[in-house]
């Protein structure tokens, strides 16, 4: 019994250290910006922050643009990965072997020092500017389009990374297997391939969705001032304005956006693994 | 009998210098055939080139009438049963069989019939709602089996099908899978590193080596007449040592073998373990008991002799006539003769004692 007692003491005294951390560190200031957002300014408790929040035209504005640029941003990048991820996967020829080694540079490229070579590149004086000339230029910088762009940019290397592991994970034996029994290119990835990496796909849709919804850096830079992301929007709110309970109120309805595709990620994955024990 | 495979002059040779040469196999409607060799002999090229799967440099590939060299695996009347398990993860077991049937758009009723077949065929009945997961490696290996089977291939092809099962299970699948040949009359290509294997269940085998053919014959023939050293080393047991060729007879101690090659000079000598036996009379070859190995129905005695150890197997009734340490003298009934040759021990002289 007391070895079974040290025991559940060890592994609760090993689990402690990350546990306080998360508690210290994320939990506390979380229940902190809960309890601002639902305090006016006279530190009574009230829904003032809320009703601010979801009636002001302008912040309706950001949370649309917030989502459209989200999601678009997800799909093209999705796209793209998978694209390259696939053909990593399946090509053997030397520019695949290239690509393989160059694809995640830019991961290692620090997020300012990117977003200033960006703008640089395609402001409506920059260099694609000069090259094709400046009245031939689509507005990019301080558009919706430049940071879509540079959110496909950034998040790229790491989509794909994720996804090619996923697609390296099914066995040549299985696409072989498929062949064998005379399945078209077609009928292999829409029956199989997508099928066995669809999993990675969840997985890759929700980071995406979280880094990409409380991105700061790009739009602060990139993006026009009105609609603004929500990222902006909170720091303008809480730095700006002063409004400290608004931008807690923003911070806990982007955290409850994310909680709600994280739920989402694991109730599909809980739905999956009842099925393959894989 | 009508040539059901035939593979003329198949070369593949991969960027390593590694592959295989020259390589030529008919296999007949209803034969199993084994590619045997080590790991790395090109026999498991061979059996993806017939399967579609490697292209070959040079060489045709012919199934039924019909030439394949340039068939994509998918249009080829070939069906294959890999090493690894690979049964589609994300499918039940019903799926797994009933796919190549959808794909020819068979009607629902004709599928299900066809899956009971299958599955009938194999033991399995009853298993269509599990997933993969759910099964043991030797269950998954048999759902590869009646998948490759519903395909009604005219050629089987199977690599290393039971390696990765425990020694039991690949009897047992070995039996099943003898059997359903049989009654199917199913034209196979076998790959197999396993010579023990190969020998049960063939036709005939093919034994490979360095990406090349060191003899093709029935499993009797290979184990008793074998064509070159390299397959008298790697298929089943056997004693080597030197022995001395003159024109009249290959001298070994005492003993003296019949040289109708006319082999001369240092040859390797091979002596199956079976074939080593307790004589008193004389000619014979002085041996010391080194170790005694009881083995089940058989015994494996060590002999140190002046030339060197030699295995000995005798029948478990005869445990007692051999005591560890004591001398005893053996006769070999019957040598095979090696002679070197381009490194290659070609020339072969096989003989039997003449007493």
């Amino acid at each position: 019994m007391s070895r079974l007692l040290k025991g559940k003491v060890l592994g609760i005294g090993l689990v402690m250290p990350s546990f306080l951390t998360l508690l210290v560190l994320v939990a506390y200031p979380v229940m902190m910006s809960v309890r601002t957002s639902l305090q006016n300014r006279a530190g009574e408790w009230s829904w003032d922050n809320y009703r601010y929040i979801f009636t002001e035209p302008l912040i309706s504005q950001n949370i649309r643009h917030t989502m459209f640029v989200t999601i678009i941003s997800c799909f093209f990048v999705l796209i793209i990965a998978y694209g390259i991820a696939l053909y990593l996967r399946f090509s053997t020829r030397f520019f695949s072997k290239l690509i393989n080694k160059l694809y995640l540079i830019p991961m290692f490229i620090p997020g300012v020092i990117a977003v200033y070579g960006f703008i640089n590149f395609y402001r409506n004086n920059g260099w694609v500017a000069r090259l094709i000339g400046t009245d031939n230029m689509l507005p990019i910088i301080y558009h919706v389009r430049g940071l879509i762009m540079i959110n496909v940019w950034f998040n790229i290397p790491f989509t794909t990374m994720l996804l090619l592991s996923a697609l390296q994970g099914i066995p040549n034996s299985i696409i072989e297997g498929a062949r064998d029994v005379g399945a078209t290119k077609w009928q292999l990835f829409i029956r199989f391939i997508l099928p066995l990496s669809y999993k990675t796909m969840l997985v890759a849709i929700t980071f995406l969705f979280m880094g990409i919804i409380g991105s700061f850096t790009a739009p602060f830079l990139i993006d026009r001032n009105a609609p603004q992301m929500l990222g902006v929007s909170m720091q303008q709110h809480f730095s700006v304005f002063n409004e400290i309970g608004q931008s807690s109120s923003l911070a806990v309805f982007m955290f409850l956006l994310s909680s709600a595709v994280g739920c989402f990620y694991i109730w599909s994955n809980m739905k999956h693994s009842k099925k393959e024990l894989s | 009998m009508s040539i059901q495979l035939s593979v003329e002059g198949l070369s593949k040779i991969y960027q390593t210098g590694e592959g295989v040469r020259d390589i030529s196999i008919e296999v007949a409607k209803g034969e199993l055939v084994t590619l045997l060799g080590p790991s790395g002999c090109g026999k498991t090229t061979v059996l993806r080139s017939v399967g579609g799967f490697v292209d070959p440099s040079e060489g045709i590939i012919r199934i039924g009438d019909r030439d394949v060299t340039n068939v994509v695996p998918e249009k080829r009347p070939s069906a294959m049963v890999f090493q690894s398990y690979n049964l589609w993860p994300h499918m039940t077991v019903y799926d797994n069989l009933a796919f190549s049937l959808k794909l020819k758009k068979k009607k629902k009723s004709f599928i299900t019939e066809r899956v009971d077949w299958a599955l009938n065929l194999v033991h399995l009945t009853g298993s269509e709602k599990k997933y993969p997961s759910e099964l043991s490696g030797g269950q998954q290996q048999r759902i590869a089996l009646a998948r490759a089977l519903l395909l009604e291939p005219e050629v089987l092809l199977l690599d290393e099908p039971f390696s990765a099962l425990d020694a039991k299970l690949r009897h047992e699948l070995r039996e099943e899978l003898r059997e359903i040949q049989a009654e199917q009359n199913l034209t196979m290509l076998f790959v197999t590193h396993d010579q023990e294997e190969a020998l049960s269940i063939s036709d005939r085998i093919v034994v490979m080596n360095r990406g090349k053919i060191e003899q093709v014959a029935q499993p009797y023939e290979i184990y008793h007449k074998p064509a070159s050293l390299f397959v008298a080393q790697f298929i089943g047991r056997m004693n080597f040592i030197k022995g001395y060729a003159q024109p009249d007879g290959i001298r070994i101690d005492q003993l003296i073998f019949p040289n109708e090659r006319g082999l001369i000079g240092e040859v390797a000598v091979g002596i199956r373990p079976e074939d080593v036996k307790l004589s008193e009379g004389k000619p014979s070859i002085e041996a010391k008991v080194a170790k005694i190995m009881m083995l089940g129905h058989y015994v494996e005695v060590t002999l140190h002799t002046i030339f060197g150890q030699l295995k000995m197997f005798i029948d478990k009734n005869e445990i007692n006539t051999v005591e560890l340490g004591r001398i005893v003298h053996v006769t070999l009934t019957r040598i095979q003769s090696f002679q070197d040759s381009n490194e290659n021990y070609l020339e072969r002289n096989e003989a039997y004692a003449t007493i």
